[in-house]
């Protein structure tokens, strides 16, 4: 980490021309405008969409994978069987353009489950080798809620380095080494700052004021005699049990591991799992823990506002709003906080 | 003349205080304006809770099985295609007729909340109210009325329904709508995809489920999904794996649209839940086609009418045999 920033400017009309370069340097994965904006490889700069508040897909994809093969088996004359260790697609040297200061942080989250007790090297592999370009949100959505947790939506505390729209040009930022590395390595494209930047920034930052920030101070304290009563009753009762709300969170991390074999081989991958699903914790007895809707919409909100939080110090949740958007029963985990937080909860 | 959601209220908080059910399936306003969620009752104390405006989108027939072994009855508000899955639902014995009351709503178009914002131009935020006025959509923003004509603010499906007036009900509030203006030929685009080469249909089908991230919403809403255990959550034999590829998510979007197949009612909540924006309605819609003039079938209309698919009559079609 280097204290100084590096800060240079871009002129809009260089941006395509240097994604190219990027996407010739490196695994370049950026948004993609499909049926949907959702962060995908790219070949090209022209690929690359600005025009999105936020991706539909969180970035978590680029580093865990939704499913992933952890290594292929086939049968061997000599020995029976041999094993092959898959992990010729994670070691190239990635670069994420266009991740909001909400999914970054949701990596420091991450972090703390894959790089805790047990060091996950498929991830971690991914972590390193890639390069953080953030975007700053100046526009956010109405289900945006990350100063909630901390989060500067105009920040790249978490990226290696920010890219921020001030106009007719992009703030460019580095705040780590590799950051500022890879500033130096195309330094054609940046120029010198021309000093009123500070002063178009500020400005831009008028569209953050009046965002959601709800107060989440003592809220695992607050959950934990929710654990027994009815609050949870109606919002069980509306849950589809669907996987929306995990697979679109950018900190939701858990994961089945499976084998797909045939005659000749096979491979053992591993994909993401959700909470909301009856099989997530159905015993091999038949016995299920979690019996229904009720008790798995709970694990889910417990997860992200008490045990994640007994556990790493921190909530399991960057507000970026994407449960509330996509929830087709409209269930609002700002709402949640709220009824937990006020008190409401515990009287229902 | 339109239900009101005051109608609504008044008559539901009736049927809890003359005993006629004692449970309520309905809708309140959501987290914004744009939104509405399921509200469950067990008292009319709560009933001034209910709305009724053109953004009530869900289905709320799937909840009936829920219901299955409560005391008393439940009552249900339903619109044109939500009681046609309940037709659906009566034709398979998943529900009791005698223990269902159906508050039928006639339904002029539900709102396609992206697609309305994006005529508006403003974000979910300035939205106060929207209210249905024939062929046009009043929004009260926050600042200002604007009218947005209804075929550019239209669910898909709500473009060519055929049914806005529920089929089966126990009280009807609101005068019936026979048909919809805008309805034409509602296998236009079926016609189209029909139109393509094999080529060219599975380029654009690996292309669409390429996408599809296996959350399971189109299932999960869909009101005619009802086994207790699905096929592709079982264990064993394990059908489909958990990987996501596009040949597993097409195993699972072909077998759903055949498993639903006479069943579907184009309620389009596939659709509608699905986060990835995939077209899922023109998979359905085209089995459903072909039911219709295969076997002239029309799903939801009649609980005698049994879907093709389940029956066998002598003069079914052989010819492929």
């Amino acid at each position: 980490m280097v204290k100084q920033t590096k800060s240079r400017i871009i002129e809009k009309n260089r941006l395509t021309e240097l994604l190219d370069k990027l996407a010739h340097d490196y695994h370049l994965i950026a948004p993609v405008r499909d049926n949907n904006v959702s962060f995908r490889r790219v070949e090209s700069g022209s690929e690359v969409t600005l025009d999105y508040i936020n991706t539909v897909l969180s970035p978590k994809n680029a580093f865990f994978p939704q499913t992933e093969t952890l290594f292929r088996f086939s049968r061997d004359d000599s020995r029976g069987f041999g094993i092959e260790e898959q992990d010729d697609e994670a070691d190239r040297e990635q670069v994420i353009f266009g991740i909001r200061p909400c999914d970054a942080r949701s990596l420091r989250l991450m972090d703390m489950v894959f790089n805790g007790q047990y060091k996950d090297s498929y991830y971690l592999n991914r972590r390193e080798k890639t390069t953080l370009i953030g975007l700053a949100c100046f526009d956010p959505a109405e289900t945006c809620f990350c100063p909630t947790f901390g989060i500067d939506p105009a920040s790249g505390e978490d990226v290696d380095i920010l890219f921020s729209d001030i106009g007719d040009r992009y703030l460019v930022e580095a705040s780590t080494e590799k950051g500022a590395a890879l500033l130096d390595r195309f330094a054609e494209f940046f120029a010198e700052l021309r000093g009123d930047e500070e002063q178009l920034r500020e400005a831009r930052k008028a569209g953050l004021a009046g965002m959601k920030k709800l107060d989440v101070k003592a809220i695992a304290d607050k959950m934990a005699p929710l654990y027994e009563g009815d609050y949870w009753d109606s919002i069980g009762m509306k849950c589809l049990g669907c996987g929306i709300c995990t697979y679109l969170c950018p900190t939701c991390h858990c994961f089945d591991i499976a084998d797909v074999s045939l005659d000749e081989g096979g491979e053992r991958f591993r994909c993401w799992d959700s909470c909301m699903f009856p099989e997530f914790t159905l015993m091999a007895s038949g016995e299920n823990p979690r019996p229904n809707r009720k008790a798995r919409v709970q694990q889910r909100f417990f997860h992200k506002l008490k045990y994640f939080h007994d556990r790493n110090g921190e909530l399991a949740c960057v507000g970026c709003g994407r449960c509330i958007k996509y929830c087709p029963v409209n269930i609002d985990i700002t709402q949640i906080i709220e009824d937990v937080t006020s008190g409401k909860a515990g009287n229902e | 003349m339109k239900a009101t959601s005051e109608e609504v209220q008044t008559r539901v908080k009736k049927l809890f205080e003359d005993g006629s059910i004692g449970h309520f399936i309905g809708y309140e306003t959501g987290s914004d304006s744009l939104r509405v969620t399921p509200c469950f009752l067990k008292s009319g104390q709560a009933a001034s809770r209910l709305v009724w405006n053109p953004l009530c989108a869900n289905n709320l027939s799937k909840y009936l099985l829920d219901f299955k072994n409560v005391e008393g009855k439940v009552g249900i508000m339903v619109k044109g295609c939500d009681s046609r899955s309940v037709v659906e639902l009566l034709k398979e014995n998943q529900i009791d007729r005698d223990k269902v009351f159906i508050v039928g709503v006639p339904c002029s178009g539900i709102v396609d909340r992206e697609k309305l914002l994006e005529v508006l131009g403003v974000s979910p935020g300035e939205v106060v109210a929207v209210e249905d006025d024939g062929d046009a959509f009043v929004v009260t923003l926050k600042e200002g009325k604007q009218r947005v004509d209804k075929e550019k603010a239209l669910r898909g499906e709500c473009l060519v329904c055929k049914y806005p007036t529920p089929v089966v009900y126990d009280v009807l509030l609101g005068e019936a709508v026979s048909s919809l203006p805008w309805v034409g030929d509602d296998y236009s685009l079926i016609k189209e995809q029909e139109a393509l080469s094999s080529e060219e249909k599975a380029l654009y089908w690996n292309r669409e489920l390429s996408q599809c991230i296996r959350c399971y919403a189109c299932r999960n809403i869909c009101p005619v999904c009802t086994c207790s255990e699905c096929i592709f959550d079982k264990k064993a034999p394990r059908w489909i794996t958990k990987a996501n590829d596009v040949s597993e998510n097409l195993v699972y979007h072909l077998v759903r649209a055949f498993h639903v197949a006479g069943k579907c009612i184009d309620c389009g909540e596939c659709e509608r839940a699905c986060p990835m924006n995939i077209p899922l309605r023109s998979l359905n819609k085209k089995v459903e086609k072909d039911l219709l003039e295969l076997f002239d079938y029309t799903a939801g209309i009649d609980v005698e009418q049994q879907p093709p698919l389940t029956t066998y009559k002598a003069g079914d079609l052989d010819d492929f045999l």
